[in-house]
């Protein structure tokens, strides 16, 4: 084992995404070492290509107190989220968003709040004016997070690095360090430290190429969090965004539009030009998938697996129309563009449908941690739960913020505050803790790493995993069914018998059969995570949509479902209770709710002439405003043109 | 009418050898006009189950996925590919495998820098020139045609930085040092470490100084230029304008 290079440090972060620099900048703030691992280049992650739109609470409205806040997400979430976290996500939020601009963000102004300016439109789901935009999008977080890392001198990075595993102490469990695979150098990294932060983002790319986000997200956070002792929460809750493009191949998965982009005529009809949801853009995103993939699954969708947006009643309109087409322009500007590129002309002027077909986002639930981020698990000697010593997850990496939905511009949040709150606390923990750290508890992790070079094996990890893509989508993705979980729980057991059969060369510089091997077990192991809580859930919920169940009705009891190995490494469920919110806050939510999608309906069965002149100045409101000048990108919600603030 | 199919070449690096694969790409459907990303998953599908590219987004917002085509820099999700092309690794960086450039030692370059201090007022607007450079998505394709980035020893691939600059590194410092909230201090550094990186280069070499942007930032302009302005003083004004 010559190629094992041991290194040390007080803190491991692996990612270097939003959550991974806002960790990382936590410890090294601390005076500790923190060494970062990613596998892609240096911050180029989901919050570089996102939207760049953030949650900051009060950034538009002085009444946005972190109650009001919380409930929002709460509510929202279908009572899923944990309270504790909700709270922590409020209280953070501002001081996250100063953070980042001390760091170099700089969003507009509104001289005369003096706060950052925020959109002219409350993005989807949020009662309160709080989504503030940026010019050039996640780009400009890019930035910021590269900054970050690059800025301490006592922050080592490694490119092109993948995370293997996190190593525990024999005797007591705590967090001893981790293992790496340097794909650059050709060595595996045997780093000791007392604490591992996992900000390693999703898994959206077991639905590939049915996604819009980045490549690297092979679920690795989970895999890794569940070897680890940890338990994953909500797994079945993966947001899926409805409106995304199904072809030509270059374009697939990407983002067409949002449920806003339908604009207050847009309806989406099926193969048979049948409207299958009217009023789309007051609508969730789940409602949009839900309703598309319900068509595909009778028969009734379009040719590439999908259903058609149909925004040509906007387009038509005689005074409103040319409003419309310069919303639709200016509103979601790359999502546009991609429509037009993709669709031609005509799709472009909205002259006919669009055909779109949902792609997966985001990863709603993950490793259940505490409002510190501490990853928790089962303690069957005293029968409670526990925070696993020196393990942490944060970002898209953690469960229980979101719980079934997340409201638009709220990741960007999430990472800042829960990536620093992780941070913060490892260093501290690091601080007090005098563990001495033993080296046997390494040797049979390198042996096991190890062995994974140069073995025989007649499959290619390759060809396995865009099998499992394959089936995932069908599966897994955004309609399910007992079945189809049933199957996949039956596919699942017989690939990982195949993985044991994998070819893998000997060469130790970049060895890609190695990397997809690896990724491969990320991604099957978060399947697993994926089928058997959709399993646990017979109902539809959120991001989880079962075309074989029931509804859930509002006032039953809300729980999360979680997924953990015992000790012999099987998979088990389990469901934790979750706090209802006040029947009389549930209940103005669910009215506020319903009043709008009437009013929307009205509007669409008004006379055409009177119908037309409301719509004109309803975008007049949202086109004048100076706000509108940023420029939006693809992924974001905003600009529900009904939702204008004042 | 186009046929179904059509050869692009890949030239592919494995340890020190260099190979030449003609891959006949099949296309999806007769109308598909596809993108150097679609020719690479599907030589991947089909023939080279290991071969070795970096891709992210696929929609031009990453950066990572940055190859050669036809001895050019091309960002692989959104350039289309046509019969005969040849596609290889990034020339101007050291390649690790296949397609794969080694990228960090150009973001060593910046260690230590980006140092704002706590107590400012931070409700302050950044100017146009700030933000059209948060655009750069560090595809570096302004490595092509540098005469700087040049002096730098390729054959390095420790983690260690490159002691030359390029556009991006000064895109970097430029951007902070125009940020509203750097103070004095931290400008002069920045200037400094402009000049230690090898600005004076770009002095010399202003005028036939050719260098694209991936994503259409004028970098001669709105980086070096007043880069050299801020370092250089006067004299570049009267030589240069």
């Amino acid at each position: 084992m010559n190629n094992i290079k041991k290194l040390e440090c007080d803190v491991i972060v692996v990612g270097s995404g939003g959550s991974g620099s806002s960790a990382a900048q936590a410890v090294a703030e601390h005076g500790l070492e923190v060494i970062v691992i990613s596998k892609d280049p240096l911050a180029s992650s989901d919050t570089k290509i996102c939207e760049g739109v953030m949650t900051v609470r009060q950034a538009g409205e002085d009444s946005d107190s972190e109650q009001v806040l919380a409930n929002n997400i709460n509510l929202a979430g279908g009572d899923l989220p944990d309270k504790k976290i909700t709270t922590a996500f409020a209280k953070d939020s501002k001081k996250a968003y100063d953070r980042l601009r001390v760091n170099g963000l700089r969003p507009h102004i509104n001289t005369n709040r003096n706060t950052p300016k925020t959109l002219a439109i409350a993005m989807g789901g949020h009662n309160k004016s709080r989504s503030v935009g940026h010019k050039n999008s996640g780009l400009s977080f890019g930035h910021v997070n590269w900054d970050t890392i690059v800025k301490f001198n006592n922050i080592k990075y490694f490119e092109d690095c993948w995370f293997l595993d996190i190593v525990k102490s024999a005797c007591n469990q705590e967090v001893v360090g981790g293992i790496a695979y340097d794909a650059c150098a050709g060595a595996l990294l045997s780093i000791r430290a007392k604490a591992v932060v996992i900000a390693a983002g999703g898994l959206s790319t077991l639905f590939f190429p049915k996604t819009d986000t980045m490549r690297g997200n092979t679920g690795d956070s989970y895999a890794i969090g569940i070897r680890a002792g940890a338990h994953l929460v909500d797994m079945e809750q993966i947001q899926f965004l409805p409106f995304c493009l199904a072809s030509p191949p270059s374009y697939e998965g990407l983002l067409a539009g949002e449920p806003a982009t339908g604009s207050f005529l847009g309806v989406i009809r099926d193969k048979n030009n049948k409207v299958i949801l009217d009023s789309v853009y007051l609508r969730t995103r789940a409602e949009c998938s839900e309703a598309i993939m319900r068509a595909v699954a009778d028969g009734r969708g379009s040719p590439n697996g999908g259903a058609y947006l149909d925004m040509t009643a906007n387009k038509k309109a005689r005074r409103s129309g040319k409003f419309f087409m310069e919303y639709l322009k200016s509103a979601l500007p790359s999502a546009y563009n991609n429509a037009r590129q993709a669709l031609g002309k005509e799709a472009g002027k909205a002259n006919i449908p669009w055909e779109v077909r949902p792609s997966a986002h985001y990863m709603m639930g993950g490793v259940r941690v505490d409002e510190f981020g501490r990853a928790l698990t089962y303690d069957k000697r005293n029968k409670k739960i526990r925070p696993i010593s020196g393990f942490y997850a944060a970002g898209q990496a953690m469960g229980g913020l979101f719980g079934s939905n997340r409201l638009g511009s709220t990741s960007l949040t999430e990472v800042a505050v829960f990536g620093h709150r992780a941070g913060e606390h490892a260093a501290n923990y690091v601080k007090r803790n005098k563990l001495k750290i033993n080296e046997s508890d390494f040797k049979d992790q390198h042996e096991k790493f190890y062995k994974m070079f140069n073995h025989k094996g007649k499959f290619k990890a390759y060809e396995l995993k865009l099998d499992l893509q394959k089936k995932s989508w069908e599966y897994i993705g955004a309609a399910r069914n007992k079945t189809g979980l049933e199957k996949m729980s039956n596919y699942l057991n017989k690939i990982e018998k195949k993985v044991k059969d994998i070819y893998v060369p000997l060469e130790m510089i970049w060895n890609q059969q190695l990397i997809e091997k690896i990724e491969l077990q990320n991604m099957i192991l978060s399947a697993k995570a994926v089928t058997f809580a959709a399993l646990n859930r017979d109902f539809s919920l959120g991001g989880h949509v079962r075309l074989d169940g029931k509804r859930k009705k509002i006032f039953s009891n809300p729980y999360s479902t979680l997924v953990f190995f015992d000790s012999l490494y099987n998979i088990n469920v389990d469901k934790v209770k979750r706090e209802k919110t006040k029947f009389k806050i549930l209940l103005k939510y669910k009215t506020n709710e319903l009043y709008r999608l009437y009013s929307a309906k009205l509007i669409r069965i008004l006379p055409e002439a009177l119908r037309d002149r409301i719509i004109e100045n309803k975008y007049k409101k949202i086109l004048g405003s100076k706000a509108t000048s940023i420029e939006l990108q693809a992924g974001s919600l905003e600009a529900a043109p009904a939702e204008v603030i004042r | 009418m186009q046929s179904n199919s059509f050869y692009v070449k890949i030239i592919l690096f494995r340890g020190k050898i260099s190979s030449d694969i003609k891959y006949l790409y099949k296309k999806k459907n007769p109308s598909e006009r596809p993108m150097v990303l679609d020719v690479l998953l599907q030589a991947q599908q089909e023939r080279i189950d290991d071969l070795s590219f970096r891709y992210g987004c696929r929609a031009r917002n990453c950066g990572v996925c940055t190859v050669d085509v036809n001895g050019k820099p091309r960002l692989a999700c959104r350039a289309r590919v046509k019969e005969d092309d040849v596609i290889s690794p990034i020339a101007t960086l050291p390649v690790i495998k296949d397609l794969i450039v080694k990228r960090d030692s150009i973001s060593r370059q910046l260690i230590g820098f980006n140092n704002i201090s706590r107590k400012n007022n931070l409700n302050v607007e950044a100017d146009k020139a700030y933000h059209n450079l948060t655009a750069c998505i560090e595809c570096y394709a302004c490595l092509d045609g540098c005469p700087l980035h040049k002096k730098n020893n390729l054959e390095d691939k420790d983690n260690s930085a490159y002691q030359y600059g390029n556009p991006f590194s000064f895109l970097k410092l430029y951007r902070l040092y125009i940020d509203p909230l750097t103070p004095e201090v931290e400008k002069k550094r920045i200037i400094e470490k402009a000049e230690i990186l090898g600005l004076d280069t770009y002095r010399r070499e202003f005028e036939k100084l050719k260098i694209k942007c991936g994503v259409g930032i004028d970098l001669k302009n709105e980086v070096i230029k007043p880069l050299l302005d801020i370092t250089y003083g006067d004299q570049v004004e009267k030589k240069y304008k």
